[in-house]
Order: structure tokens, then C-alpha cells, then sequence
């Protein structure tokens, strides 16, 4: 079986038109993450987290009740999964896990014939949440810089530099993306954890390894086809790797799928995460560090060429 | 040939190594399922007895599973330095108070050093840390330094008592760990009781010497207590009654423990009483004296003769006329002494009827109740609590406690534990025992009193011994409690994850589930899509995963959820190698080259992609595994694990099979 086998698409001269649907999907994107919010998980906000599994179904109007009975108001209570599972989340600040408790207390005086059991608690101080964030924009810029450093090392600092700035594309486009779906599909319970910067970071890995395998043939062909276009050896290398592009994503994104689909609540976030990451960094391979790099020589190829035209040989002339 | 027959060699070991490492794994499971079938504890016991060294070894060498996997408390706990500088400060003012208050807003969510800030704020107020810390000829500095220390010092010994006090409670595989300066970690597989776990792990620095109320004055006020519940009226008190009339517990009580004073070099005693005794003492020991005459003479305990009206009362009755005392029963000694007990069902309920404020109205303002742990006898097949009645400032708090030792004591096999006390402690303590001869001094830790020794006589230089425990768990329980005293530093829970046992359950069927149907989709691919050759990456991958479980388990490293997930993407990104090298000699074959060649320079042509991808990946992993926590450490370990695992099966393993095909003369391989 062979799929796009020797083919020969156009993928960047029209790439003006991808840098403006990258540009308006990170608009639009930004624009529901800034209006509508991304939702911080525990892990970044601090608080009380409470997953329980009732015995049969709960209203969560009654679990509100009880909520506001012992005094805990704002509280975040949704289902799971389930009716019966349901997660309590509340900002609510006391030593050790007293707010949970009394949660529990409460709930289990009000729901004497359904009893739960728990499934998970978490909390964390505000200190903690702020160090995991600190920890995660660290570990994000890091990884650029070394990225940065690796690729300028065995390319050209240009296609790092274009491969980097794929990466960020990367990352606005999946935020953006997880902020709309978040608005469009609240069951999905996308927030910002831990297990989510795990999925950027490991986006992160995985555009960077599809954009060097279109830059390692880039790098080859550019040697064998010296007096071709740049445009058209770029053009080249992609079809050229078409194929390896298609198979690989198709793969993992089906091994992500499953994950996405079996792997149990704590996944989920990731997976999700990880899906939409798989796409725009296919696709930021060749429509942003790929048609950057064409850019960018272009503009090399005409600078040298205008310096050609002024460079005259020096010579004395009759006046 | 040659170069093959290397790389069929280095293949063959790393397989085995790889088997080495998991063979524990596989051993642990096999000992799980038998210890499982064996019904009856045992017959378990028995098993255990006779494997016991097999099963730990193998249990120590397994692949772990993480708290997300097998539920468990998951607990970060931070020195409270505010409450650190409380306990050390030799006043507290109002001007105190607010720099404190001050900084611990200023530091709420800051990473600054709260003594720093604490500094900062005083001398905002024209003061500065000598005002409250130190000695007179310290300055500034020193106690800045001194008090940091302090917090370092602490969180160590943090470290200690806290995994003496979880191996005490018998959680298997406890991970207790120091993270950074003033933080401590705790993982603790299979706990589920975790309110138990929370009192074990924060009840520190809460030792305090108090002395216990004289049981007739305790009465008076119980018995206050008793007829207000009683709706009595309180002016009324019958002042005849008297202990005797009271509804009593009928169990026999074998309380026997003392402290004694040791001088160093004889703190093995040769000269202890035989007899047990029946109350708790705390004597000097001399050590010219052959046998200690400070010792109690009283003899087996005797519980007095229900003689009295109260007793004879039917269980109702009592419990109408007398509330309290029903619930608090009395017991006392030939000698005199006299305890109070209440059963474990009532526990709670006498719990709240101190908490009312009307009952705490009745109670004398410098007294105060507090719970024994919990008896080593039974009342009616009930846990039964003793509860005592002591002066609520505390004589000494147990900062001064410096050591605290159990042993048996050679002379007669009893149980005793040696405590020592720092210089200052010691001199207070020698006030201390010396005029309160003959009364108790209860040792309270976090609320709870884990033993109220008689004082025998006034004991100087700060060496006791307490005597009298039943057996040496009971005396190790009192050193660890005496050594928490140690402990000066109370600990705050900064953050604690609860996973349910099922949810972990569920997280490993979901794991296990989607780890396989990922394997086997991405393999099912990879031999449609690439036929025979397909296969050969398959078996590659096969290799991969076995060798990325291999390294797990020889680093000893944990398997959580995210870790399963990162097995899942480097399942993904194996193929990828594979993939690129394929699509290559494609290529080249379609290219017209003959399949030896295609071959070799399909393999030569990915390498540098396939080596630039896996390393900017691995760069990535190991950033992830620097800044992330736990479970972000388990994924990112696994990711970086099966990237470098990758490099040599995609490139090594699967290049074998082609070159011994190609060798043999085959000029047809099937690259679908």
C-alpha cells in the first residue's frame, strides 16, 4: 500500500494565505481565551478538589444545597462522567484538609441513603500553585532555548530560528483552540493542570521532531539542487516527506485517540491537548517554520542581489 | 557479518538485562497471587515466614506502581516558620504579633523568606530580632542565621520523626523525602484512612510536660459537670458525695509505667524492682543503692468494690441521674489514685460536651481535659479511653527533650525509655519534679497523653527514665513521642492528594486497556501498511517497550499515570524511525536501486533526521523532567527512556534482520 507517493503540491507559494488563517485562528482563539477564560485547574489555583462516586445518581442542585448549608458558597460542582460521580471544587482556605472534610461530613449527612466513596482529594496552598506555574512557563522557555540552540548547531540559525517560532505558533494555536472548544464543549473539563503543560511540553517535542524531519530533508536537497529556486527545493522536501508525515501523525494520533478515548479521566486533558497539538504542529512544519524559512531567504536572495546590482567594479571613467 | 554478529550480541544483552530487571516484577506478582489464595492470616503468616527475605527483595525491585495507580495520600508538608518563630520568640507583644501577621500576608504567596520579612517588618517598627530571640550579647545576624537554622535543623528532624511515625503505622513502601530547604515530602501507597495518617504526620512539636489535677479536685469540677447535664442545680452539690458513689468500670486495669532519673553512666540499671507496679512514677535513681526505695510501693491494682449506690443503678437510671459520670467512668487504685474511662463509643460524645461553651463555663480556667490514647485492654470488647483532667499550661514544653531512648531494662526485662533534657530543660524539670512529688505529670502530645507518670523525686540533670510500659512497643511509642518533642517546628500541610483505591483501579484498567489497544492499532498499521518489513518494526517495538520497562525497573522507578501515557506516545514515535527508513529505501527502490543498496542507503539517509528528532525531543524530556512534580516525572522519565530506546531498536534491531536477509542472498523484501 503507497499513499501520497510522488506527489507534487504547492504547498508555499500561497503561503501568505496560511500565515492569515494562523493569524486569525490565534485571534479568534485569544479572543474566547481572553473573554471566556481558560479554567485553571488545582494544580495552578490552589484549593480543595473532591471527587466522589455516589451509589446512584445525585442531583447536583441538591449537592449545591448542601454546599451553601455549611457556608461554602462559589464552589465549582459538576459531574464527571456520570451522574454519579461529582467533582466539588472550591477556593475555600483552611489548614490541612478541614474544608474537605467538613464537605464530606456534610454530604454524607445529607445523602444518608446514598452513600459515596472517594475517589480522589487534592489540595494545594496558593504557594504550590504559583511554584507549578512558575515551574511550567521555565520549562516551556527552556526547552526553547535549547531548541534554539541544538537546531542552530546543526542547521542554520535561520531554520531555528523558524522552527521556534513554529513552536510558539504551536502553542498560541492549541491554546487558543482549547479555550473555544472549552466554551463549546464544557463536558470535555479541559483546564490548565499539570497533566496539560505535559501535553505542551510534549507537543512541543513532537512539532520539533516533524519540522527536523522536513528541515533534514531540506538540508539534503538544498546540496543536491544548488541552482533551484529555494522556494521550489522547500516545495520538494515537503512532498518528499509527505508521506512519513501522513503515516507517523496517523499513527500516533490514533494511539493519542485511544488514549484520548480509554485512557481514564486523568488523560483526558492530555490527550485532548495532545490531538489538537498533533495538528498544528504538522502543519506549522510546513506552513510556519518551512514558509519562514522561504521568507527569510527570499529576502537574503534579494539583498544579495540588490548588493550585486550596486557593487560595481571599481575604475577610473573620462570625465 | 561481523558488525552484525556485534549488534546481535549487544541486542541479546541489553534483552536480558532488560528480563533481569522485570524478572522481580514477575516474581512479585507470583508471590501476591499465592499469598492471595492462602485464606486464613496463618497460614499467610506462615508463607511469609518462610519467603519473607524473597518477597521483600523481589517488593523492593519491582517496577512500582504510583499513588494515581494504586491509591494512596500524597502529602507535601512545609516547616510553619511563623508558628516556629512563635515557639521561640522569649516574648510575644502586640508589636509581635502584627510583624508576624504582616509577613505572613506579605509571604502568602511569595517566594521570600518569611524571617526576612519578619525583619523587615520589625525594623519598620523600630525594632529588631534581638528584641525577641537570642541571648543579649547576640547580634542581629547570628540570630538571623541561628533562626534559620533552626527551620533547616527542623525540617530533618521532620524527616525522621516522620518516618518513625509511618513505619509505626505500618504503610508499605512509604516514600518520606526532604524537598528543598523546608519541605517534605510524603507518599503513602494504599493509605486510605487519611485522617489517621494527617494527625501522625502533623503531631509534631506539640509535646507538653502538664501536671495532672488532683483527682478530688477534678472530681468536684466533673461532678459540677454531672449535675448540670443532669439539669441539677449546681449550688445544691452534695458535698458528702464522694468518689465512692459512682458508676465505675469493672475492667482491671494494668497501668504500669514510671520515670526514673538515670545518671549516664548507669543507665543500664541494676536495680529495679521486680513487682509491677501499679501506678506511674517518676523516681531518681541512685546509683549506690542496690535496690530504689523511691520506687512505688503500691501493689496490683484493684478495682474497688461496687459497693456503692451509684453502681447498683440500673445502666438507665445512672444515665439519667448521672450524664457525665455514665459516660466518664471512674477507676481507682488501692493507693488511692483514681483514673477516668470512657469507652470509645462515648469518646466522641464527651468530645463534644467539652466543646460546649456552657461546659467549658463550668470548668476552672487554668484546667482543662485531655484524652489518653487509646488502652491496650479492652472494656466489654470496647477500645476504651482514659481521660484526664490537667492544669492547661503546660510545665514544660518538650523543646527541652534532647534525646529519649527505649530499651529493656536487663535487670528485670521491663520496658523502659530514657530521656534527656537540655541544660535550661533540666533545670526547670529539677523545679519542676522537685515540687510536684508524688503527683502526676501527664506527657501530652497533640492533645493526646500517651502516659502520666508519678513523680517520685525531684529529679536533676535532666536524665529520666520512664518505667512501667507493659511491653517495648509501648515504650518505643513514648520515645517516639518524647522525640517529636525534639521537634520543635510545626509542620503545615502545603498541599495533599487523596487518590481512592478505586479510582486507582480504574486508572489501571484504563491504562493497561489503552496502552494495549494503542499497541496493537499502531501495529496492526504499520504490518498492513509496510508488510513484512512492517512486521520487523513491530518486533522492534516489541523490544522497545520490553527495554523502556527494563530501565524503569532498574532505576526503580514508579509507573504512574502519565507514565502510562508517555509509554502510549513513545509507542507512536518508535514507529516513526521506522517509519522514515522505509519511506527512504522506498525511494531508493523506486529509484530503481537493487534492495542491498536501497537498504543501506535508506538507513544511512534517516539516520540524521531520526538522530536530530529523537535528540530535540530528548531535550525537551529532560527540561519536562527538571521542572515538572511526581507524576510529570514519571512521564517525562518514560518519554526520554523510550526516545533513547528508539534509537537503537528502530536503527539497530530491525537493520539485523534486513542485513542477515540481504546476506543470505534474498534480493525480494517486502517494504509493502
Amino acid at each position: 500500500m503507497r499513499i501520497l507517493q510522488n506527489v507534487n503540491i504547492d504547498f508555499l507559494t500561497k503561503r501568505k494565505i496560511f500565515y492569515f488563517i494562523s493569524v486569525a485562528l490565534i485571534v479568534i482563539g485569544f479572543a474566547v481565551l481572553l473573554t471566556n477564560g481558560l479554567t485553571l485547574g488545582i494544580d495552578f489555583k490552589g484549593g480543595n478538589e473532591i471527587l466522589l462516586r455516589f451509589q446512584q445518581d445525585v442531583a447536583i442542585q441538591n449537592v449545591r444545597e448542601t454546599m451553601s448549608k455549611i457556608g461554602i458558597t462559589g464552589a465549582e460542582i459538576k459531574t464527571m462522567g456520570n451522574e454519579r460521580e461529582i467533582l466539588i471544587r472550591t477556593s475555600e482556605e483552611g489548614e490541612g484538609t478541614v474544608v474537605t472534610d467538613k464537605i464530606k461530613e456534610a454530604l454524607k449527612n445529607d445523602n444518608p441513603n446514598n452513600s459515596y466513596e472517594v475517589l480522589r482529594i487534592d489540595k494545594v496552598g496558593p504557594k504550590i500553585g504559583k511554584e507549578l506555574r512558575t515551574a511550567a512557563i521555565y520549562a516551556t522557555a527552556f526547552s526553547f532555548l535549547a531548541i534554539l540552540i541544538y537546531l542552530a548547531f546543526r542547521f542554520e540559525f535561520v531554520y531555528a530560528l523558524g522552527s521556534v517560532i513554529a513552536l510558539i505558533h504551536d502553542i498560541l494555536m492549541t491554546l487558543g483552540m482549547i479555550a473555544i472548544f472549552n466554551l463549546l464543549f464544557p463536558a470535555l473539563n479541559l483546564e490548565l493542570s499539570q497533566g496539560m503543560v505535559a501535553a505542551f511540553l510534549t507537543l512541543i517535542g513532537f512539532s520539533i521532531n516533524d519540522t527536523v524531519v522536513v528541515f533534514d530533508r531540506i538540508r539534503e536537497n538544498i546540496k543536491l539542487y544548488k541552482n533551484e529556486d529555494i522556494l521550489k527545493v522547500m516545495n520538494r522536501s515537503v512532498n518528499a516527506t509527505l508521506s512519513r508525515t501522513v503515516i507517523t501523525g496517523g499513527a500516533l494520533f490514533f494511539a493519542v485517540l485511544v488514549l484520548f478515548l480509554f485512557g481514564g479521566e486523568v488523560n483526558k486533558s492530555f490527550a485532548f491537548t495532545f490531538l489538537i497539538g498533533m495538528i498544528t504542529g504538522t502543519y506549522s512544519s510546513i506552513f510556519v517554520a518551512s514558509a519562514f524559512v522561504v521568507d527569510i531567504k527570499k529576502i537574503q536572495q534579494r539583498r544579495r542581489d540588490a548588493a550585486k546590482q550596486h557593487a560595481r567594479p571599481a575604475a577610473f571613467t573620462k570625465v | 557479518m561481523k558488525k552484525n554478529r556485534f549488534r546481535i550480541i549487544l541486542t541479546l544483552s541489553f534483552l536480558l538485562l532488560s528480563l533481569y530487571f522485570l524478572y522481580p516484577t514477575y516474581q512479585d506478582y507470583q508471590y501476591n497471587q499465592e499469598m492471595k489464595n492462602l485464606k486464613n492470616a496463618e497460614d499467610s503468616a506462615a508463607y511469609f515466614d518462610k519467603n519473607g527475605s524473597d518477597i521483600l527483595k523481589a517488593r523492593d525491585n519491582k517496577i512500582k506502581l504510583g499513588l494515581d495507580l494504586q491509591g494512596g495520600m500524597y502529602v507535601i508538608m512545609e516547616v510553619d516558620v511563623a508558628k516556629l518563630l512563635q515557639d521561640l520568640a522569649k516574648r510575644k507583644d502586640e508589636i509581635f504579633t502584627q510583624a508576624l501577621n504582616d509577613a505572613i500576608e506579605a509571604t502568602k504567596t511569595s517566594d521570600e523568606n518569611l524571617i526576612d520579612v519578619f525583619e523587615q517588618k520589625l525594623t519598620a517598627k523600630g525594632l529588631s530580632l534581638k528584641a525577641y530571640f537570642g541571648e543579649i550579647r547576640d547580634d542581629d545576624s547570628k540570630i538571623r542565621s541561628d533562626l534559620k537554622s533552626e527551620v533547616d535543623n527542623s525540617i530533618d528532624r521532620a524527616v525522621q520523626v516522620v518516618r518513625n511515625r509511618i513505619d509505626q503505622y505500618g504503610v508499605s513502601e512509604p516514600v518520606i523525602q526532604k524537598k528543598g530547604s523546608n519541605r517534605l515530602v510524603v507518599e503513602l501507597p494504599g493509605v486510605s484512612n487519611t485522617e489517621e495518617v494527617r494527625k501522625l504526620l502533623q503531631g509534631t512539636a506539640l509535646l507538653e510536660f502538664q501536671l495532672v489535677i488532683d483527682p478530688q479536685i477534678a472530681y468536684k469540677v466533673m461532678e459540677k459537670l454531672d449535675t448540670y447535664l443532669a439539669g441539677g442545680n449546681l449550688d445544691s452539690l452534695n458535698k458528702a458525695d464522694s468518689l465512692k458513689n459512682l458508676p465505675k468500670t469493672t475492667t482491671n486495669v494494668n497501668d504500669t509505667s514510671a520515670i526514673t532519673e538515670t545518671k549516664k553512666d548507669t543507665a543500664k540499671s541494676k536495680s529495679k524492682e521486680t513487682k509491677k507496679d501499679t501506678s506511674k512514677n517518676i523516681t531518681k535513681k541512685d546509683t549506690s543503692k542496690k535496690t530504689d526505695s523511691n520506687i512505688a510501693s503500691t501493689t496490683d491494682s484493684n478495682v474497688m468494690n461496687p459497693q456503692d449506690t451509684a453502681a447498683q443503678m440500673t445502666d438507665e437510671e445512672a444515665k439519667v441521674k448521672h450524664p457525665w459520670f455514665y459516660k466518664v467512668r471512674l477507676q481507682q487504685y488501692q493507693d488511692g489514685s483514681v483514673i477516668w474511662l470512657v469507652k470509645e463509643s462515648e469518646r466522641k460524645s464527651v468530645m463534644r460536651l467539652l466543646d460546649r461553651k456552657e461546659i467549658q463555663d463550668l470548668i476552672p480556667g487554668d484546667m482543662e481535659f485531655v484524652f489518653g490514647k487509646e488502652a491496650d485492654f479492652l472494656d466489654e470488647g470496647e477500645k476504651i479511653y482514659q481521660l484526664y483532667a490537667v492544669k492547661k499550661e503546660p510545665e514544660l514544653t518538650g523543646g527541652v527533650v534532647v534525646n529519649a531512648r527505649s530499651n529493656i531494662d536487663p535487670a528485670n526485662n521491663q520496658a523502659v525509655v530514657y530521656m534527656e533534657m537540655s541544660s535550661e530543660g533540666s533545670a526547670d524539670w529539677a523545679r519542676i519534679t522537685g515540687s510536684n512529688i508524688n503527683k502526676k505529670i501527664a506527657i501530652v502530645l497533640d492533645n493526646v497523653c500517651y502516659s502520666a507518670p508519678v513523680v517520685r523525686s525531684k529529679i536533676t540533670g535532666g536524665n529520666s527514665q520512664i518505667e512501667g510500659m507493659a511491653n517495648i512497643q509501648e515504650a518505643k511509642l513514648l520515645e517516639i513521642v518524647l522525640k517529636a518533642g525534639a521537634l520543635p517546628a510545626p509542620l503545615k500541610i502545603a498541599e495533599e492528594r487523596t487518590v481512592g483505591p478505586s479510582l486507582g483501579e480504574d486508572s489501571i484498567k484504563a491504562g493497561l486497556f489503552s496502552s494495549l489497544a494503542a499497541l496493537f492499532l499502531v501495529a496492526l498499521f504499520m504490518i498492513v501498511y509496510y508488510r513484512f518489513s512492517g512486521g520487523v518494526a513491530d518486533i522492534a517495538l516489541m523490544f522497545n517497550i520490553l527495554f523502556v520497562l527494563g530501565v524503569l525497573a532498574s532505576f526503580k522507578a514508579t509507573l504512574t499515570v502519565p507514565g502510562i501515557a508517555g509509554l502510549i506516545l513513545s509507542i507512536g514515535v518508535a514507529v516513526d524511525a521506522n517509519v522514515l527508513i522505509y519511506e527512504r529505501i522506498r525511494e531508493e527502490l523506486g529509484a530503481g536501486k537493487p534492495m542491498r543498496t536501497a537498504i543501506e542507503i535508506g538507513y544511512k539517509k534517516a539516520f540524521s533526521a531520526i538522530f536530530d528528532s529523537n535528540v530535540t525531543s530528548i531535550i525537551t524530556g529532560i527540561i519536562l523532567y527538571q521542572f515538572g512534580t511526581g507524576p510529570i516525572q514519571g512521564f517525562a522519565l518514560i518519554l526520554i527512556i523510550g526516545l533513547v530506546a528508539n534509537l537503537f531498536t528502530a536503527i539497530v534491531i530491525t537493520r539485523i534482520v534486513f542485513d542477515v536477509l540481504t546476506e543470505k542472498g534474498k534480493t525480494q523484501i517486502n517494504f509493502g
